[in-house]
């Protein structure tokens, strides 16, 4: 068999049975890999009305066809389950080499499900598979922990998956790491592993990926990494990681200052790339084959934290527990509170929106130093986020609050209508720190309409509004029309997410990286069914590579269908759409910008064949994807949907 | 040297991302994986460290030296030390002698294996051509040298001026 490895691994940690799986060829052609193999294991395995820390509930970790060759960036992994932050469908995706490990030791998936007695974590040793003792690893760091395991194995070159505290005290939105530092940030399932009493997995694999065509496979991959090198996004990566994002947000006025309430500030220099690698980058890091390498590992030089290392940080890390919490002036502040969200196994994104909503509730009189326990939550007290993140990872006093989430928090302190004015999520997740009204409307779309909730700027990644200026011609290219180029239009827009939100789920199912499909565009869809039949020795064709991303879209979709989520819940927060953006600095581009959601979505519900009234997939469109056990699971529940005691129902998660 | 060029490495570029192994294992071998590949990427993830480990092309080689057979022998036409696979044997003192740990043994064919500079690759070895960070760079070692001279004495200059001023 040529690029897949063939067969999935199966653990149970209740029984301790551990099973392989031969993949057919059919359902690899039908899910080609990563993403869809776990969505599809998530809608058939786990059913709505389970807990998500429900022993029953499963995690799967899976890697692609191309995972571990040559392609550019193969070393992604998709870490799915059912999210117990949002409490519907969750999956998050990870770089790092582990996947390509993964993929050498023989599997294209890993599903686990059961819970151990005591902490346990997994050694996948090629064909040998067994479940080893872990309690002394519990409540270490990953960095520790990486190291022990290490040591123990006797394998210094070993790839290893890990939690960190967060996940073993099942914070709700825990996350998960490979190589120590590369995070699948997002929907919580950390908190699900941790919830096995599974604290990591670690891999060693010595075999190789077999290439159909190797010739043709050179050639495509030559040709590639040629393009690549005078590539402008992948210059800006390169030099100043994905912190080159922060002067371009802070002009184009989505830099997210105090939860959104602004869009710039005149110190956002501080934090920016130019300036972390003047001041505090030890080191560049690359996942897996790429030719980009826009990893960062950050030594801290002065002040309060001199003398912390870690790996990182990247846009979406260090803006939430920096500028949206209103730290700005000093950036080792921003590099330190990335540090512990990284060392207590949290995502970032998720613990600055949780963090800077309490503190706008804090600020509008919501909650006192009453209920938070002395804690004074003003905006930019950098003292209070220190303390309140090891409190939200180990959940003590107004932590263990907080460590719910951002819409469960707001509900059980009793806020109302008004808490959930200022979570800033959309179906229980907490936004990523892009703001519609500047980053693009596109975006915005994507936010409302994404399968994995409140986010996502990851579910379309709809760069052509934003680099449509460094690519000329490439809008046309890829839409057909070049108008989609600016951001803050909606002309265009609804296609644009439709066919990005397909493109990207299969560039997932391959498990290659978006930043070189989505962000350079180094990499387009000819040239990727060119690798993808080079590696299988398939004959998928531009139209079939569409059509699997649509089909895990309808997917995940589905599964947020079937516990009662649709077009009701397809929102982005109200402050996007009624507060206009004020003016943070002089050079700002879009002041006064609300964002017009309302517009776009009738058309975008047409490309995708939703029902204009449940928003739920349509019957046929879901039969043409060959997901006929979907229509079936879904007819009943149309009408349930629309019914008036269903209507009456505020659902901020599930 | 061949054609006085050499693969020369610069650890302190090194982002650890392997893109030198999956070419010279698809290369050489017509698949991708770690164990087929010349050059090994070592990581210390804990420290954000990465080093690349490439065969040196050492003139007074130690592979060649001790191998019994004389398959690993310097190619007085191509300048480097290159390993006959037909008169390899597998015994591994090549491997166990490189000082660097760059030779591998074939898990197909039992033989060692070891890096040839890509030979016949237009663009010269995949490792450096495909490298994004500018650690493996194929140039004259002494053009190498010189530029990395010139770097050092700079950054000194300016820790000295720096000082002066502050």
């Amino acid at each position: 068999m040529y690029g897949w490895a063939g067969q999935r691994l199966r653990v149970d940690l209740s029984t301790g049975t551990i099973t392989k799986e031969p993949l057919s060829y059919e359902y690899r052609r039908k899910w080609i890999g990563g993403r869809g193999f776990n969505s599809d294991i998530i809608y058939n395995e786990v059913p709505a009305n389970l807990d998500p820390f429900d022993p029953k509930a499963r995690v799967c970790f899976g890697v692609g066809p191309v995972s571990g060759t040559a392609a550019p960036s193969t070393g992604r992994v998709t870490v799915t389950c059912k999210s117990p932050l949002t409490g519907g469908f969750g999956d998050s995706n990870m770089g790092g080499h582990w996947g390509a490990e993964l993929k050498y030791a023989g599997y294209d998936q890993i599903v686990v499900q059961g819970r151990a007695k005591h902490p346990v974590y997994i050694w996948v040793d090629d064909d040998k598979v067994e479940i080893r003792d872990a309690r002394h690893l519990w409540g270490k760091f990953p960095r520790e922990a990486d190291q022990m395991i290490k040591e123990e194995l006797g394998d210094e070159d070993i790839h290893i998956v890990l939690i960190g505290p967060a996940g073993e005290n099942m914070v709700r939105f825990a996350c998960t790491f490979n190589d120590v530092w590369r995070a699948a940030g997002r929907t919580g399932h950390g908190g699900v592993i941790g919830s096995k009493n599974l604290k990591g997995i670690a891999v060693r694999g010595s075999g190789t990926v077999k290439i159909a065509n190797p010739k043709a496979m050179m050639d495509v991959c030559n040709r590639l990494r040629q393009t690549f090198k005078p590539d402008p996004m992948k210059i800006g990566l390169y030099e100043f990681g994905s912190l080159c994002l922060i002067n371009v947000a802070n002009r184009d006025g989505w830099f997210p200052w105090r939860n959104f309430q602004g869009g710039a500030h005149p110190l956002a220099n501080n934090m920016s790339g130019e300036t972390h690698a003047k001041t505090v980058l030890k080191h560049r890091e690359g996942c897996f084959a790429c030719p980009i390498c826009c990893g960062r590992f950050t030594h801290i030089k002065e002040g309060k934290w001199a003398g912390e290392e870690f790996g990182g940080p990247e846009y979406e890390h260090a803006v939430p527990t920096g500028p949206r919490v209103g730290i700005i002036e000093d950036a080792n502040d921003i590099w330190h509170n990335a540090r512990l969200t990284n060392d207590y196994g949290m995502d970032g994104i998720e613990t600055g929106g949780v963090i800077s909503a309490a503190m706008e509730w804090y600020e509008k009189g919501l909650i006192t130093t009453k209920e938070t326990g002395g804690l004074e939550l003003e905006w930019g007290n950098a003292e209070v986020v220190d303390k309140l993140i090891p409190m939200i990872a180990t959940r003590k006093g107004f932590g263990a609050i907080l460590a719910e989430g951002a819409d469960r928090a707001s509900d059980k302190l009793g806020l109302g209508d008004k808490g959930h004015y200022y979570t800033l999520t959309t179906r229980g997740m907490t936004l990523p720190g892009d703001d519609p009204r500047g980053l693009g409307f596109g975006y915005g779309l994507s936010f409302a309409m994404g399968t994995r909730g409140g986010c996502d700027h990851l579910r379309s990644l709809c760069c052509l509004e934003l680099s449509g200026a460094l690519y000329p011609g490439l809008n046309t290219k890829i839409l057909g029309d070049e108008r989609p180029n600016k951001p803050v239009t909606t002309v265009g827009k609804p296609y644009m997410v439709f066919y990005e939100e397909n493109q990207k789920a299969t560039t997932d199912c391959l498990q290659v990286c978006c930043f070189t499909t989505h962000w350079s565009y180094a990499v387009l869809t000819p040239d990727q069914v060119e690798y993808l039949n080079a590696v299988t020795g398939l004959d998928f064709t531009e139209e079939e590579f569409q059509e699997i991303g649509e089909r895990v879209y309808n997917l995940e979709r589905a599964y947020w269908a079937r516990q009662m989520s649709g077009a009701r819940e397809d929102v982005v927060p109200e402050r996007f759409t009624t507060e206009p953006m004020p003016q943070g600095v002089d050079f700002q581009t879009n002041v006064g910008v609300v964002f017009p959601l309302s517009e776009m979505l009738k058309k975008y519900y047409k490309y995708r064949e939703y029902e204009p009234g449940t928003g739920f997939p349509g019957e046929r469109k879901l039969k043409q994807l060959g997901l006929d056990y979907v229509a079936k699971d879904l007819a009943p529940l149309r009408s349930k949907y629309l019914s008036e005691s269903e209507k009456k129902k505020k659902k901020y998660y599930y | 040297m061949s054609n006085g060029k050499a693969l020369v490495y610069n650890q302190e570029k090194c982002t650890g991302c392997r893109s030198c192994v999956v070419g010279c294992s698809l290369y050489h071998d017509g698949e991708c994986g770690k164990v087929v590949s010349r050059v090994a990427v070592v990581r210390n993830e804990r420290f954000g460290e990465s080093f690349v480990v490439g065969c040196d092309m050492c003139t007074d080689a130690p592979c060649a030296a001790v191998c019994p057979t004389g398959a690993c022998a310097m190619d007085t036409v191509a300048g480097i030390t290159k390993i006959n696979a037909e008169k390899c044997i597998g015994c591994k003192e090549c491997a166990m002698a490189c000082p660097f740990g760059v030779i591998n043994m074939h898990y197909k064919t039992g033989k060692a294996f070891k890096c040839d500079l890509c030979e016949g690759r237009d663009a010269g070895p995949v490792c450096a051509d495909w490298c994004p960070s500018g650690a493996i760079t194929y140039t004259s070692p002494n053009i190498a040298f010189k530029a990395k001279r010139r770097v050092k004495l700079m950054e000194r200059l300016e820790a000295v001026k720096a000082g002066e001023e502050g």
